[in-house]
């Protein structure tokens, strides 16, 4: 159980099985609603986070394999891909400061 | 773990295992699709039977298949291993598979490229303490060319063979489930397999290859619309949309815009996660679909990938698009019957309070609709525990 303040987050991962199809679709949409602010979002395949995020969305499906792969790192799962309730909240969390749980 | 930010990770360790396992093979082939559907555009248009026959550049097809798309999978399979030193052996160790093989080795591939990576890799860890200072480039060189040039001579007398042997395996085996028509019986591993998000490691790291194999001999194959068919997505999608729990109806749309056109079927997952009964819908129609590929003889060039209708019709063969659409649209249609049935043509959709689905995806409305406002109340929380309760279903599904 790791905890982040918004504040210190730079780098937001969206993972899924192979990083080319849903967590492009998902990493674009958060760029847009992120505009503005300092924190960069990339998409990885959920085999290979960067060790520099702050922050890792994923579906629950993949959710043990991302912990695998970056233990300690906040880890925000979500359950469908467009308007989970879980990605609002990170969004309106980094722009309106507050601690991210995972 | 399970706070009201985040739902408890789900995910068993097997069910974990085996997609990292498959997540390793669609790995090695995913980012080099774009070199597959080059070679299939190729193949279309200018072999004999072709849409612009030319013999010079046919020519293109063989070397193409044979050597440069096993060898780009072993170089990416090794670079996964031991980055950029461990593609290089990969690529070399791949091309002893290769030479002799008269099929395609996308297998010995798949097997050289890590293998050599990971023993230099323990060649690199046992000579880095040992090497003094100003001899590292010669040993790094010669350690990964002696560990090259072993793994390829080991690949011609040794293991290419084998390989060779097991993907005549396969593919009879392939082969003898179309001939008795039971291909279609795929679909109750695909389609389960697909929601549990194994859906790249079936079709890129299984029946991709197997369907190449096919196409070099029949030039076309059907193994590539196995898993990528988006027509039972598309009928289970469209089921929700007329049928589905009220709150979720908005955003189908543009689920489907998604799935169809933009061919990621990652987006529909959800939807059968929260019903899990609904995997009857799509494994109907995925063998329904199946079925009609089989009778009308349809296939594809290479794999459509992303499995959209538009990467579809690039990679359908002249003269071939009405088997392919037909197959298309029998699965959208039983899936989509199938899902309005198991979903009561809509009965009650907007009062089942006790159905956990239909709660999670009001309170994600809910949620959505509050623009993320409200931490206070008890939303949040009710989604988070509701959409909990939901998947541990899928698994018994």
């Amino acid at each position: 159980m790791s905890t982040i303040e918004s504040k210190d987050v730079h780098k937001i991962v969206v993972a899924c099985d192979a990083g080319m199809g849903s967590s492009v679709m998902l990493a674009s949409q958060l760029r847009r609603q992120l505009k503005g602010s300092s924190v960069a979002v990339e998409h990885t395949p959920v085999n290979s986070i960067p060790t520099d995020a702050d922050v890792i969305l994923c579906h629950v499906g993949l959710a043990a394999r991302a912990r695998a792969t970056a233990p300690g790192v906040v880890l925000v799962p979500f359950q469908v891909f467009i308007g989970d309730p879980a990605v609002t909240r990170l969004v309106t969390t980094i722009k309106n400061g507050g601690t991210i749980n995972g | 773990m399970a706070t009201p930010y985040t739902p408890t990770v789900h995910g068993t360790g097997v069910r974990a295992t085996i997609q990292r396992f498959g997540g390793h093979l669609a790995g090695m082939i995913m980012p080099n699709i774009g070199a597959f559907i080059a070679w299939g555009l190729i193949t279309a248009l200018f072999i004999p039977t072709g849409w612009v026959p030319n013999t010079t550049l046919a020519a293109l097809v063989g070397p193409v298949i044979k050597v440069l798309l096993p060898v780009l999978i072993g170089y990416t399979g090794g670079r996964m291993v031991h980055g950029q030193r461990g593609a290089v052996v990969g690529a070399v160790a791949t091309m002893g598979v290769v030479v002799g093989a008269d099929v395609p080795m996308f297998l010995g591939g798949m097997i050289m490229g890590p293998l050599a990576a990971y023993v230099l890799k323990h060649v690199d860890r046992f000579t880095e303490e040992r090497t003094r200072a100003g001899f590292e480039m010669l040993v790094d060189n010669f350690t990964a060319g002696i560990v090259g040039a072993l793994a390829a001579i080991a690949g011609v007398l040794a293991i290419g063979p084998v390989v060779e042997r097991c993907t005549q395996v396969a593919e009879s085996g392939v082969e003898w489930l179309v001939n008795h028509h039971l291909l279609p019986i795929a679909s109750v591993i695909i389609e389960p397999g697909k929601v549990l998000f194994l859906n790249n490691a079936i079709n890129h790291g299984v029946l991709g290859p197997l369907g190449v194999a096919e196409t070099v001999q029949h030039g076309k194959s059907i193994l590539f619309m196995l898993e990528s068919n988006p027509g039972p997505g598309l009928g289970l999608l469209i089921a929700y949309l007329l049928f589905g729990p009220r709150a979720l109806r908005p955003s189908t749309p543009a689920a489907i815009v998604i799935h169809f056109l933009g061919g990621i079927h990652e987006i529909y997952f959800p939807y059968v996660l929260m019903r899990p009964r609904l995997i009857l819908a799509v494994i109907a129609g995925g063998a329904s679909g199946i079925l009609t590929f089989l009778v009308t003889g349809a296939g594809l060039v290479a794999t459509p990938s992303p499995g959209s209708i538009f990467a579809y019709m690039a990679v359908t063969p002249k003269g071939g698009w009405f088997g392919v659409i037909a197959g298309i649209v029998v699965a959208t249609a039983v899936s989509f019957a199938v899902a309005s049935a198991l979903l009561g043509f809509g009965r009650g959709a907007g009062d089942d309070s006790g159905e956990p689905a239909a709660e999670a995806a009001e309170a994600a409305e809910a949620a959505d609709a509050a623009d993320g406002t409200a931490a206070d109340g008890t939303t949040p929380e009710t989604t988070a525990v509701e959409i909990n309760t939901t998947v541990p279903a899928a698994k018994e599904a």
